[in-house]
Order: C-alpha cells, then structure tokens, then sequence
C-alpha cells in the first residue's frame, strides 16, 4: 500500500490545480491568471530578491513573468510541471532585463555597493554580519551556480524541477548544486580568513 | 560510494529529502568515510548560512499593478469577439485532419479507462472546492482594487465582479457600501445598489442601506432606495426617509415617492 502524507497531497493537489488552472488561462479564462499570481507571488519575488537584492526591481521582474505568461499562454501544453515551467520563464525574464540594460551583471554590482556602503556605516570591517558575507559570497559565484542555489531553497520544489529549468538531468542538477554549495563555501572561508 | 553519488545523496541529505532508511545509511557510510563527512560539515555550514537572509513583503502597488493590467487584458479580450465565421473555419480546419480519426477512437478509450470512480470523483471534488475557494479569495482583491480606481468604468468593473462573489466578506461589503456614499458617479453608486441588493440578508448591508439614506442627493438614488426599501418592506428606513423630506432641495416628485413609500410601509 502506498502512504501519501498530507503535505504530498496538498502539493500535489496544488500541482494538479495549477496546470489546470493555466489550461483554464489558455483557453481564454483570464481571471484564473490571479489566482496563480496570488499563488505564486511571494516565490518568485523570493527568487528574484535573492538574486539581486532590489525590492523594487524584483516586483518590476514578478510582473513581467505575469505579463509573459499572459502573452505566451497558448504555447502552455499541461504537459510536466507548471512551477518548471513558470520558472523557466522566470528566468527568462531576468535574463531579457539584463540584456536590454546592457548590464547582466547590475545585481552582482548593487550588491557591493551596498555592502560598502554598509561597512561606511559601521566602519568596522569584523562586524560584518553573516548576512552581508553572504551576499558578497553570492555575488561572486557565476550566475548558475547562483540559480540553482536559490532554487534548490525552494522546499516544495524538486530536483528534477530544477533540472528541468536548468535544461539538464535530475542527478546532474543535484552534482551541480553541490558544487556550487562547494565554492560558496570555499569562498566564505576565504573570506573569514581575510 | 563514488564521488557523483556522493554529491547527489549528500544534496538530498541537506534539504532533508532522504528517506528514513536512506539517511541512516547515509550516516553510516559518512561515519567510515571521515573525509567526505569533513566535507558535509563544511557545506552544512554554507547551505545554512543561505537561510539567514530574509525576503521582504511585496508591496501593495505590486498587485495593483498586476490586477490592473490584467483587468486591462480581460477587458481587450471582451471587445475582440471572434466571428461565427472565425469558428466555423476553425471547426472544418480540424474536422479534414487525417490525424482526428485517432485522435477520436484514443479520446474514447482514454473516457472508458479514466471514467471516475467514486474515490477519485471525490478527490476531484475535494479540488474544485480547493480552488473555487482561492477564486472567491482572488475575486475580492479584484473587487477591492478595482473600486479604488480613478477611471469609473473599472469602478463599474469592480461592482460587476463583486456580483458574481457567492459569498462575500465584510471587507468586500464595506467597499460597496463606501462606494455607494462616496462616489462621484451615480451609475457607479446605483451599480452598488444593484450588487448589494443580491446580500440584503445581511444585517450590515440592511443597515448600511439604511443609514445611506439621508445623504444621497441624487434623486435616481433616492427613488431605487425608495423602491428597494418598500420591497423589503424595512420599518427602520422611515425615520432615515423623513430625514430626507426635510431638505428643502429634495425633487417634488421624489418627495411624493417617498411619502407613498413611508405610507406604504407602516
């Protein structure tokens, strides 16, 4: 007998519902694309916040997924995971962003200003808080390794989700992610050395 | 345990994905393999050093924007009406398809393998429950957002949406009855009515109609609360009605239809 916790059917419930719920988007019922957004909202915002650090830009981004949805929603086939496809569509947009400003890596950037700024403030550069280390650290990773480190946060999200948005396998995903678990780590060390 | 595995399970063991068996075996393998737990401790430690930042709230003005745009949309897609032409092409389009015999014996026999049992109808039940809830939820916001707007056809728009709630909320009924004391425009006032009409079961909203009253000036306004009110045949309304004879800018002819309605319902 198999045993399906309530968590299980709650998200699978929720994957169920989601699919079905864009299907109802294509086929011309818009309104349902609000009940996604409230779904979905906090995720992706989380996504983008984690990414660049900018609130205001995270929800300029949030928006644009919504938007892109909308626009392609008759590409939308039912088929796999709708948070797969959402985010992959996620990424997209953040990509498009960069290439349009002409500056992919604004994030990484804004980042060390603001951890600058924050070391002016306490001019005392041992009172750097975990917080601030991590972001430093975040910022120098490349910009998969840094995806798949938000993402692999995501507990409701599996690997082989990821890997689908990575374009890759599920085993190949979770090698990737350890390794880039691997150099933020090194990376951190090294910076409690300095 | 080569090295690749390693790395898969050891991600699986930090986000707590590993079954119970499998992570007792995980422990047991790190426990004669010093060198690959020296390495899981180290990336224990960055995996929740990433815990530590937190997001911030989204803001009001996201959703706005969103459920703006999106009444935008539904709106476009209301006027763009495709012809009975347009749908015949599309029907004869599929209908000379090769490929729609197949199609239409696979349909049939998918029907007869996944025709609902009672179990599984329920869970579809359960589903729809789930989701129609969140759509009531979804439909509120709209409602709300929509009545804040400065443009009076999305105001329209949102006293619209709010008819088609099952069941609203007090939140949703404060922004009706604000709307009908409010608002600059009588069609979105008497669009108001029309809606809270559809919950006058409700004691708020019998109360709220009631305590309008006295500040409508339009008298299209005053005229529909008059007849909704002989409808319910509402006692308390009287003394609000009298209140609004005694202003000395009321229509004659309201004046008249009142006096009828105070008679009426006493």
């Amino acid at each position: 007998m198999i045993t399906v916790y309530p968590f299980e059917l709650g998200n699978r419930m929720q994957q169920l519902t989601d699919n079905a719920l864009m299907l109802k988007v294509k086929s011309g019922d818009l309104d349902k694309l609000g009940l996604l957004y409230e779904r979905h909202k906090k995720r992706l915002f989380g996504f983008f916040y984690n990414l660049n650090h900018n609130p205001g830009l995270s929800e300029d981004l949030v928006q644009n997924v919504f938007v892109r949805m909308l626009k392609y929603r008759h590409s939308y086939s039912g088929e796999g995971s709708f948070l797969a496809w959402m985010f992959s569509m996620a990424r997209n947009v953040r990509y498009d962003h960069y290439k349009k400003n002409d500056n992919r890596f604004d994030d990484l950037t804004q980042v060390e200003y603001r951890i600058t700024d924050n070391i002016n403030i306490e001019s005392d550069m041992n009172k750097r808080d975990d917080l601030n280390m991590l972001q430093r650290a975040m910022a120098k990773l490349d910009e998969e390794k840094r995806e798949i480190l938000v993402l692999s946060k995501f507990k409701e999200m599996k690997f082989s989700e990821i890997g689908t948005i990575l374009g890759c396998s599920e085993g190949a995903a979770k090698v990737k992610a350890h390794r880039a678990l691997k150099d933020l780590k090194r990376i951190v060390q090294k910076m409690q050395i300095q | 345990m080569k090295k690749e595995e390693f790395e898969i399970v050891a991600f699986d063991y930090l986000r707590k994905t590993l079954s119970e068996k499998e992570q007792k075996d995980f422990e047991a393998f790190l426990d004669k393999h010093v060198d690959f737990k020296m390495e899981l401790h180290g990336l224990k430690e960055a995996w929740e050093l990433m815990d530590k930042p937190a997001v911030p709230e989204t803001s009001e003005q996201m959703d706005n924007t969103f459920f703006n745009m999106l009444s935008a949309e539904v709106e476009a897609q209301g006027k763009s009406n495709h012809s009975v032409q347009y749908y015949l092409d599309n029907i004869f389009h599929w209908l000379f398809k090769p490929q729609l015999a197949y199609g239409l014996l696979f349909a049939v026999l998918a029907a007869v393998y996944f025709w609902p049992t009672p179990n599984n109808r329920r869970d579809s039940l359960d589903t729809i429950k789930v989701a129609d809830s969140e759509t009531e939820q979804v439909r509120e916001k709209l409602v709300l957002t929509l009545l804040e707007q400065p443009s009076a056809n999305k105001r329209l728009e949102g006293v619209s949406e709010a008819n088609k709630i099952g069941k609203v909320d007090d939140q949703v009924i404060n922004a009706l009855l604000k709307t009908l004391n409010k608002d600059l425009n009588v069609n979105v006032r008497l669009a108001a009515i029309e809606s809270l009409t559809n919950y006058v079961e409700h004691p708020k909203v019998r109360q709220g109609l009631i305590q309008s009253i006295p500040n409508q000036e339009s008298p299209i306004i005053q005229v529909t609360l008059a007849n909704l009110m002989l409808a319910l045949e509402e006692k308390k309304s009287i003394e609000p009605f009298k209140q609004l004879l005694e202003k000395p800018e009321l229509d004659t002819t309201v004046k008249k239809k009142i006096e009828k309605t105070i008679k009426s319902i006493i």
